[in-house]
């Protein structure tokens, strides 16, 4: 590197301001997924009852339904229960329930799902199998809204599969150049190597070891960058947005997302100089 | 020790560098080969060093034919080879030291035989007291020893050197034909492409005259 140190600091620079795009945009996707995850917490079968059950049947169907795989939790909402919570909802307005009862409201049994069946599918399965009890007719699961869940969440992996795959071989494509430009600055050296008997291997690992350096030390800038951005945005007044989005907090890469920035510096820089070192090879 | 057969080389269709040459140098001989510029002396040196592949014909050294050797073969060929460029091919970012120990640390020697050879040779050309010195800070005739230095430091069975003495004054040139009838003496076989005639003149040895790409003459004193 003390060879041509300004071609080595724009190696580290280019590698660092790539993996510094794709850690923002991994910790980007990153809280968009946890915070899909929150809103998923949401998703829950509804089952109105015509006619409140007796203690023992409600027993019996509370007791059924929890067995089910899909289910976390069962509730029952009694008619006053849910009388109330349509009170509390109205806040000022409550003055329009005067003078109704709580029978006006069916009791119901409210389903929240294990994290893993918060889809389609598993909503599907659960109120085929509750099917079977004609007091469960009226069913309600938000089949619309999960549909749209999930083609969003689909959308969001796709565009991260996509944008990742786009950065990480835009960022290969600069840094082999870059690399490139360093062997270009030492053809002389390199043409001396080959002439008093360096084999092409000899010749090819520095350049690759070098490579390898370079993408790690800007693998590490990159982290420690992304890092300090993350630290700005925390103390920039999030809060009122954070809440509106369901998260209780801007969330940075994972230890293992972050191990894989500093490896993943090293792999780019791996492949540009090689890249770059079979391409000078041939020429 | 050097065979050449009906050797060509032609970059172009109707350019032939090099035609149909053919001879032979015996181990432990000393040759000039000369000519007018253009001749093709440099083009003859680097088809024998692989720095060219040849259009037609043979060539062979140490019984290595070079016109079918691998790119792997060609390095390993290269260190029992020394050769000295026109332009002296030094590394303008690497001390006098450096230079000359670095076909050795191609070679994977260790560092103290690096440091022994390297002293006792950059001794043989008179630059022991230069060895920190980078090459742009030495005079024309001081990095033309550096680049002999580099050629000798791994003891070649073959010397090759394309204008040792260009633009080099009568008595340094003499000092520089002296380093190469040491190496001679030495054992190296030594082929050294010069168009100073006084050279040949004062130092006669057996001499191959190119033209137009030809061997035209091939006279030993």
């Amino acid at each position: 590197m003390r060879q041509s140190p300004f071609l080595s600091v724009a190696t580290i620079t280019t590698v660092a301001v790539a993996l510094t795009l794709m850690a923002i945009f991994g910790a980007f996707v990153g809280n968009l997924q946890e915070m899909a995850r929150r809103w998923s917490r949401d998703v829950q079968v509804v089952i109105y009852l015509d006619q409140p059950p007796g203690q023992k049947t409600l027993r019996t169907w509370l007791d059924h339904i929890e067995r089910q795989p899909e289910v976390e939790r069962v509730t029952f909402v009694s008619q006053p229960e849910a009388f109330n919570r349509f009170r509390q909802r109205l806040g000022d307005d409550a003055d329009l329930l005067a003078g109704m009862t709580p029978d006006i409201l069916p009791a119901s049994l409210e389903i929240r799902l294990q994290e893993d069946f918060r889809n389609r599918q598993g909503v599907a399965t659960l109120a085929n199998t509750l099917r079977s009890n004609p007091a469960f007719a009226d069913m309600r699961h938000g089949q619309d809204w999960l549909e749209r869940f999930e083609s969003v969440i689909r959308l969001l992996r796709a565009s991260s599969v996509v944008l990742g795959g786009v950065l990480l071989f835009a960022s290969l494509f600069v840094v082999a150049n870059t690399i490139r430009l360093t062997l270009y600055a030492r053809r002389d050296e390199i043409e001396v190597m080959a002439l008093v008997g360096a084999t092409p291997f000899f010749i090819r690992v520095p350049f690759v070891l070098e490579g390898i350096m370079q993408g790690v030390i800007g693998g590490g800038v990159a982290l420690t960058s992304s890092y300090l951005l993350y630290r700005a945005a925390l103390s920039q007044d999030m809060a009122v947005w954070l809440r509106a989005t369901g998260l209780e907090q801007l969330l940075f890469l994972s230890p293992s997302a972050q191990v894989l920035i500093v490896v993943g510096g090293g792999a780019l820089g791996l492949a540009g100089s090689l890249i770059a070192v079979f391409r000078l090879g041939r020429a | 020790m050097i065979q050449v057969f009906n050797l060509s080389k032609s970059y172009a269709r109707d350019s032939a560098a090099i035609t149909d040459i053919t001879f032979k140098i015996a181990k432990g001989d000393f040759v000039y080969l000369t000519g007018p510029s253009g001749a093709g002396k440099s083009t003859l040196l680097k088809l024998l060093y692989c720095a060219e592949q040849p259009s037609r014909g043979q060539m062979l050294i140490n019984g290595l034919n070079l016109t079918r050797i691998s790119p792997g073969r060609i390095a390993r060929f290269r260190r029992v080879l020394g050769v000295v460029f026109q332009d002296f091919k030094l590394l303008n970012s690497r001390s006098v030291y450096e230079n000359v120990a670095f076909p050795l640390e191609i070679q994977g020697r260790r560092s103290v035989e690096i440091r022994q050879k390297v002293y006792q040779t950059l001794k043989v050309v008179g630059l022991e007291h230069r060895l920190n010195r980078l090459p742009l800070e030495l005079s024309g005739g001081e990095q033309q020893r550096v680049a002999i230095a580099r050629a000798l430091v791994v003891d070649p069975l073959v010397l090759l050197a394309d204008e040792p003495t260009g633009n080099l004054d009568p008595e340094k040139s003499e000092q520089i034909i002296e380093l190469f009838r040491g190496a001679n003496a030495r054992g190296s076989t030594v082929l050294l492409a010069t168009h100073d005639r006084e050279i040949i003149r004062r130092h006669p040895r057996r001499v191959l005259t190119l033209e137009g790409g030809r061997l035209v003459d091939d006279r030993s004193p």
